[in-house]
């Protein structure tokens, strides 16, 4: 039974992602329960396959009786069971948040939104679970066109933002196949944990530094890492608001995922550190996307362009934490991948919730939200915290640990890079507050009701969520520490 | 290291049809040829892996009768083909998504060029 966990893991969503346009060709009022039922049970399934990992160690599961090296394996351990269950609950909590939204911007495309949701979590969590380099491009490429259809689904001109993102993901897919197929020419494998023990002996070759640069530079352009982000902005501004809280929120932290696998896994620590030492190149990089990131939100006007710069800036904090090179800076940046799926879902949220109740896209018309929004307004508080990095929040305790994590290696400058990155933060954040409640409201008052139940109840779970995960935060490190941190630091 | 490149010619298709696909992709305004030049590149990297496969003196990997099916070097290796046969499905897929993306932004603005429908935008 628990050797098939991760079967299981890909057909829930797998099967609801087809049933959807089948029930809902009679009566499209199933589809929005059926997505729901199915990502519950997937987030509960999630959890039980993580507790299953931390109590007995890792799952695998092989395909037609084929044994791994040969066979298709898919595998559960720490890292990818953390990474399911943030995948499966954070996206329930989206599309919860989405109900009203999609009735009233996709209210012809309720049918492929739902589904297309469905098969985009369905391929996220086949990256996840995937133990071979090439089961992990073609999950890659299936959860791209989902990505792109869902940036898209309004048509007009997030039509042309698709497009682009497209362009750019298909070179980025490129370029990762081209680099697997460097490392299978060099090792005549393909699975993760045969190829990790086959790599030691051809480390010095110049295919698999060239392999290597590769899928880097393929995963950082699927990543939205800075300077390869050219797609991010505008993907996030112009897609419907329905689809932004479950976009901004896993898309992007995937193949970031799959390039720690392949970094920390597949070549080890030693070989990423040492050898071949791309993890320097990647720090430098992390922290100049964490402060260009953020220097470039403070100059948006629109607020969902501003949360997309703040993607940027949060991508390059994330390499940053994973080429520290240290157990705690590697643990901080994997809390702080976990509070940024919490906090870009509720400030996305917030952003399609501003327009949906008032039409307020800009910064400035955020105002409006000030009277009659609590709710809303409490959410867009904690998450805004959270991540300028202030105490009790989940940002805080992420930014924390990855200056530990900092300090513990004699890196000054990445200590630096953090705390700039988060002033600048700090400065676009508290401009909007200041647009809030310093300045004056326009005369008459426009008369703002408060957001449907649905959105009250998402925003009210994610902003729970991120206090919660920082007041827990010691036990999550302690589970880091004892079941998901690669050996070798 | 031209002596290397030059015994291997099918490393030189595949550089000179994988930066040509690119080059198509950066430089066209217009969007089906964007996806031509995305198609080409793609094309280039399943002639890359069919290349791998090659071995001198082999058959294609299918048990026959002529050839005892103990000697593997008498076969090409079946793997990169298998891999792209997948890799193809996913090239193709891609490809429709982008055709109809296309097909929508031409009913829209009526134009297939990039800096048109820019226009058209603001």
């Amino acid at each position: 039974m628990t050797s098939s966990l991760p079967g299981f893991l890909f057909a829930i969503p797998f099967f609801a992602a087809i049933v959807i346009p089948v029930v809902g060709f009679t009566n499209q009022k199933l589809c929005r329960p059926i997505a729901l039922g199915a990502l519950l049970f997937l987030s509960i399934v999630s959890v039980i396959a993580l507790s299953e990992v931390v109590s007995h160690g890792p799952l695998s599961h092989e395909f037609g009786g084929w044994a791994p090296p040969i066979g298709i394996e898919w595998v559960i351990d720490g890292l990818s069971g953390l990474l399911m269950v943030a995948i499966s609950v954070v996206s329930f909590i989206a599309l919860v948040l989405a109900g009203p939204l999609v009735e009233k911007e996709l209210s012809g495309r309720v049918i492929p939104f739902y589904s297309l949701s469905l098969l985009l979590i369905t391929a996220l969590g086949g990256m996840v679970l995937a133990g071979d380099l090439f089961n992990l491009f073609v999950f890659l490429e299936i959860g791209s066109l989902a990505s792109y259809v869902l940036v898209g689904v309004a048509g007009g001109r997030s039509l042309l933002s698709a497009f682009r993102y497209l362009i750019l993901g298909t070179i980025g897919a490129s370029l990762y196949l081209l680099g697997v197929g460097y490392f299978y020419a060099e090792t005549g494998t393909l699975n993760m944990a045969d190829m990790a023990l086959r790599l030691p002996e051809v480390l010095d070759s110049r295919a698999v530094l060239t392999g290597l640069i590769f899928i880097v530079l393929g995963l950082a352009i699927k990543m939205g890492l800075f300077p390869l982000h050219g797609w991010l902005p505008d993907a996030y501004t112009y897609a419907p608001n329905s689809s932004t809280p479950l976009l901004a929120s896993v898309v992007t932290k995937v193949p970031l995922y799959a390039f720690v696998r392949i970094a920390f896994w597949v070549f080890g620590i030693d070989a990423v550190s040492t050898q071949i030492p791309i993890l320097v190149v990647l720090g430098w990089i992390g922290a100049v996307a964490a402060i260009v990131g953020a220097y470039l939100a403070i100059w948006q006007e629109n607020f969902k362009r501003m949360l997309a710069y703040s993607s940027v800036s949060s991508m390059g904090l994330f390499m940053l934490g994973f080429s520290l090179g240290t157990e705690t800076g590697f643990a901080g940046a994997l809390f702080y991948v976990l509070a940024d799926t919490l906090m870009k879902a509720a400030l996305f949220g917030v952003a399609g919730a501003a327009i949906y109740q008032c039409g307020a896209s800009t910064v400035t018309d955020l105002a409006q939200l000030r009277r009659n929004m609590p709710w809303v307004l409490a959410a867009l508080l904690v998450s805004a915290l959270s991540m300028v990095g202030i105490p009790p929040t989940a940002g805080f305790f992420g930014k924390w640990h990855l200056v530990v994590g900092a300090l513990e290696a004699e890196n000054y400058f990445a200590v630096v890079a953090i705390l700039v990155s988060s002033m600048l933060t700090a400065l676009y954040f508290f401009r909007m507050f200041q647009r809030m409640w310093v300045e004056p409201l326009p005369k008459p008052e426009p008369l703002v009701l408060e957001t449907p139940l649905p959105i009250r109840m998402g925003l009210g779970i994610l902003t729970f969520g991120i206090v919660a995960l920082g007041l827990g935060g010691d036990l999550v490190m302690g589970l880091f520490f004892e079941s998901v941190i690669p050996k070798g630091f | 290291m031209a002596d290397i490149l030059f015994s291997r010619p099918h490393f030189i298709a595949f550089i000179i049809l994988f930066l040509l696909g690119m080059y198509i992709m950066v430089v066209c305004l217009n969007l089906v040829k964007k996806l031509i030049g995305m198609y080409i590149m793609q094309t280039s990297i399943i002639l890359f892996f069919i290349t791998l496969a090659v071995k001198a003196d082999s058959t294609i990997p299918i048990i026959m009768p002529s050839v005892s099916a103990l000697t593997p070097e008498a076969y090409a290796n079946p793997l990169p083909h298998v891999l792209m046969l997948t890799a193809i499905v996913v090239g193709v897929s891609t490809l429709g998504v982008s055709l109809a993306m296309v097909l929508a932004l031409y009913r829209q603005y009526n134009t297939l060029e990039e800096d048109q429908i820019l226009g058209k935008v603001k």
